[in-house]
């Protein structure tokens, strides 16, 4: 075994598995390996977006899936927000190795650089930001279709989604104007410029995800299971102490045993309390859970019940 | 631990009828509402209009503009599990796009749940008459093939929970799937405001022997799609060719087999090319395996090199397929253009994209009141969105087709605007043409 190799085992937590009695799970892995071999046959430069979180990684396992005993045909995209967890860079990379990923990362400091995002000040969450550098990485690639992990269950807007989500050339998403999605019979025309999100996990839940990542022991960046980490309690949300997010004024920082339930940009994701150690643990936890993901973990969506239908018609993931 | 499939089922009714707090009572009383969600219910404006209770309907409200107005514009998915089952809900509007929500949700649907508004009809005869709605929700049931229905008869608690009551709303439904041919449906008493019958019967409905609503979607039997004993041959629309990764001389095809299961050993020929091959190996999600089962997402190698490209067809026969140029076809219209007879579309059938053309309409579903109207007279029928015709189609090349009763994957395809891209009708093959 190499280091590489040991690296990501070691946060793959080794579980007795059972393969026979779930076939829901067979379904759900069947409908998405079926919709990936669409975006294979039908597209000119299809692309998945991979953050390295736990849905794109079940994402990128059902497309290995989908082109074995092929090579994996795209390339996998990275939206670097500049504010990750060193823990989830280091898994990308060895990770890339590990399976010869064409790797692509758009820089969203490249697109500050150019100018084409402007920060109202330095400490801003770059969350809402994304998009441009999303926009901007599809358009000099050419991408005419872009496999997102996004699921239904995980917010109202998200809801409405298709499974083969049109994009204009703007790459707005108008929910008013969406394509009939009929049988497994996609319209997957396409005019110059425009792309399509494609969404293979869209009938998935919170809990299918971990019981896949169980089964299939899916190695995922390390802080998805217990650890202990600095924090500060604020507004009923546990907030990661780093750089980008400092105490303020009068807070206190407390050591706590946390996981991550969703990993996404620095500046916006909260960890939970808890001491699941592996995929198993955490679906007991979810199957206990009182709190939806993005509620109990989210900063960007607790402002306002529409945040995310205004970010997703700007082109956000 | 869940071993069956997911259940896909669509709730057919409006916003007044009770849908959207039938589907909050399932996910509140299944417990798949989370804390915050129940909390941003609390903070909606007019949320808690019925005396501290909470408005259940408000969880289905999607998009902004839906929670401003108080509609439900687009087709939403849910979810929710008992120890039992999945359910993936189709939550189709009742009003705005009708038809065109409804065929989107049912195309993939196992069951129909037809909700009833019992405050909105009329007692007084002893044969009373449903909405038509009801009869619109029915004939779209009938046409998408759906195997399943529900009858929900909602608001039983404005009728006192009167069983004489009930018995006549099921009279006049059975006169209905009489008329459409529907199959046999389950109706049960219900109040989704009340919670009555939607998970557990309660005492106000002592009368009624049956299932809740969830006891009977957790108890139906999904049949293999289609049956062995049809005659039907196996089939796969080819999604993709790669090479494999090590025996660079080794192609795989993939794609979803319908109509029958394929084993290694089994001759295939490939449409429209004609050529014959062994299937040599099949390679599934879970690995190599010996037979590949009807839906399954499959891999499969040949015995040796024939052309194979997207939009092929593998058949597992021996034999010539079966292919038409012409059918007669349902066609439910989505596009907000009417149809103009003549003009030529892009259809999608199977895996493939071919020019078609909708040489004529030959009658007109009456979705009011559920009857077909001829229109093959009329020198230019009007079809606009939201329409269900009969109508011939001419395809450029001969597909190999089938009746949409006998095999969904063959007898569905769909119509796209060559201009827009817009997609322009669901079509269901009833009856192919000879050439």
């Amino acid at each position: 075994m190499t280091a590489r190799d040991a690296f990501l085992d070691s946060v793959t937590p080794t579980t007795p598995t059972s393969r026979a009695s779930d076939t829901h799970l067979n379904w759900l892995e069947d409908e998405a390996v079926s919709i990936l071999r669409e975006v294979f046959g039908a597209f000119e430069r299809p692309a998945i977006l991979c953050s390295c979180g736990k849905d794109s990684l079940v994402v990128l396992h059902l497309a290995i899936k989908a082109s074995a005993p092929g090579k994996l045909p795209l390339p996998i995209v990275h939206i670097d927000t500049g504010h990750n967890f060193p823990e989830v860079i280091a898994f990308r990379e060895a990770l890339v190795a590990r399976h010869g990923l064409n790797l692509i990362v758009g820089h969203l400091d490249d697109s500050i650089r150019r100018g084409t995002i402007r920060l109202a000040h330095p400490l801003e969450s770059r969350n809402r930001h994304q998009t441009i550098t999303l926009l901007e990485t599809i358009e000099a690639n050419r991408f005419d279709a872009v496999v997102g992990g996004a699921r239904r269950d995980e917010e109202k807007a998200r809801a409405k989604e298709r499974v083969f989500s049109h994009r204009d050339s703007f790459g707005q998403w108008q929910p008013r104007a969406q394509r009939p999605e009929l049988w497994n019979l996609y319209n997957t025309q396409i005019a110059p410029n425009e792309h399509f999100r494609v969404f293979p996990i869209s009938n998935w839940t919170e809990l299918d995800i971990w019981n896949y990542i169980a089964r299939e022991n899916i190695a995922l960046p390390s802080i998805y299971y217990t650890h202990r980490r600095e924090v500060i309690e604020r507004n009923g949300l546990l907030v990661p102490v780093t750089d980008i997010t400092p105490p303020k004024d009068g807070e206190t920082v407390v050591t706590r045993d946390v996981r991550f339930r969703t990993v996404g940009d620095i500046s916006c994701t909260c960890p939970v309390a808890s001491t699941a150690s592996n995929a198993h643990d955490v679906v007991l936890e979810t199957i206990g859970a009182t709190n939806s993901e993005r509620g109990a973990t989210r900063m960007d969506d607790r402002a306002n019940d529409a945040a995310m239908e205004r970010r997703k018609k700007e082109g956000y993931f | 631990m869940i071993t069956n499939r997911p259940l896909r089922f669509i709730t057919c009714g409006s916003v007044d009828d009770g849908k959207s707090t039938l589907i909050g009572r399932l996910l509140f009383d299944s417990k798949a509402l989370m804390i915050d969600q129940l909390d941003a219910l609390g903070r909606a404006r007019g949320a808690q209009t019925r005396a501290g209770e909470l408005d259940l309907s408000l969880v289905t409200d999607g998009l902004e503009a839906e929670r401003e107005q108080g509609i439900t514009i687009d087709v939403a998915y849910r979810y929710f599990a008992t120890p039992n089952r999945k359910f993936i809900i189709a939550d189709a509007p009742g009003h705005e796009q009708y038809t065109r929500n409804m065929v989107t949700g049912a195309s993939k649907s196992d069951v129909a749940v037809i909700l009833i508004d019992v405050t909105k009809l009329d007692f007084t005869q002893s044969e009373i008459e449903l909405l038509p709605q009801t009869k619109r929700h029915s004939a779209i049931a009938g046409l998408l093939g759906i195997r399943h229905l529900i009858v929900a008869v909602n608001k039983m608690d404005a009728i006192a929970y009167d069983q004489a009551k009930f018995a006549q709303v099921v009279a006049a439904f059975e006169l209905i799937a009489h008329n459409l041919s529907l199959p046999a449906f389950t109706p049960i008493p219900i109040s989704a405001l009340k919670g009555d019958g939607v998970v557990l019967h309660t005492e106000n409905t002592a009368w009624y022997a049956g299932n809740s609503l969830l006891a009977a979607l957790e108890s139906i039997t999904l049949e293999p799609v289609t049956s062995e004993n049809t005659g039907q041959a196996a089939h796969l629309a080819v999604q993709y060719v790669t090479r494999d990764a090590v025996d660079d001389h080794q192609r795989w095809i993939a794609g979803e087999i319908a109509d029958r299961s394929l084993r290694v050993g089994d001759e295939v020929s490939v449409f429209p090319s004609g050529a014959k091959a062994l299937v040599s190996a099949i390679n599934t999600p879970r690995g190599a395996t010996t037979t590949a089962q009807v839906g399954e997402a499959v891999a499969i190698a040949l015995d040796r090199q024939i052309d194979v490209a997207r939009g092929d067809w593998l058949i597992g026969s021996s034999e010539a397929a079966a292919a038409s140029r012409r059918v007669v076809a349902t066609l439910a219209w989505l596009d907000n253009t009417p149809l103009v007879a003549g003009r030529r579309f892009l259809v999608r059938h199977g895996t493939s994209w071919s020019p078609a053309r909708v040489t004529r309409v030959e009658r007109q579903l009456n979705l009011d009141t559920a009857r077909w109207n001829d229109t093959a007279e009329q020198t230019e029928p009007r079809v606009c969105s939201n329409d269900i015709v009969e109508a011939t189609i001419e395809f450029a090349n001969a597909l190999p087709v089938a009746s949409y009763e006998k095999s969904v994957a063959r007898g569905a395809f769909v119509l796209v605007d060559p201009s827009t891209h817009a997609t322009a009708a669901a079509a269901m093959i009833r009856e192919m043409k000879k050439q």
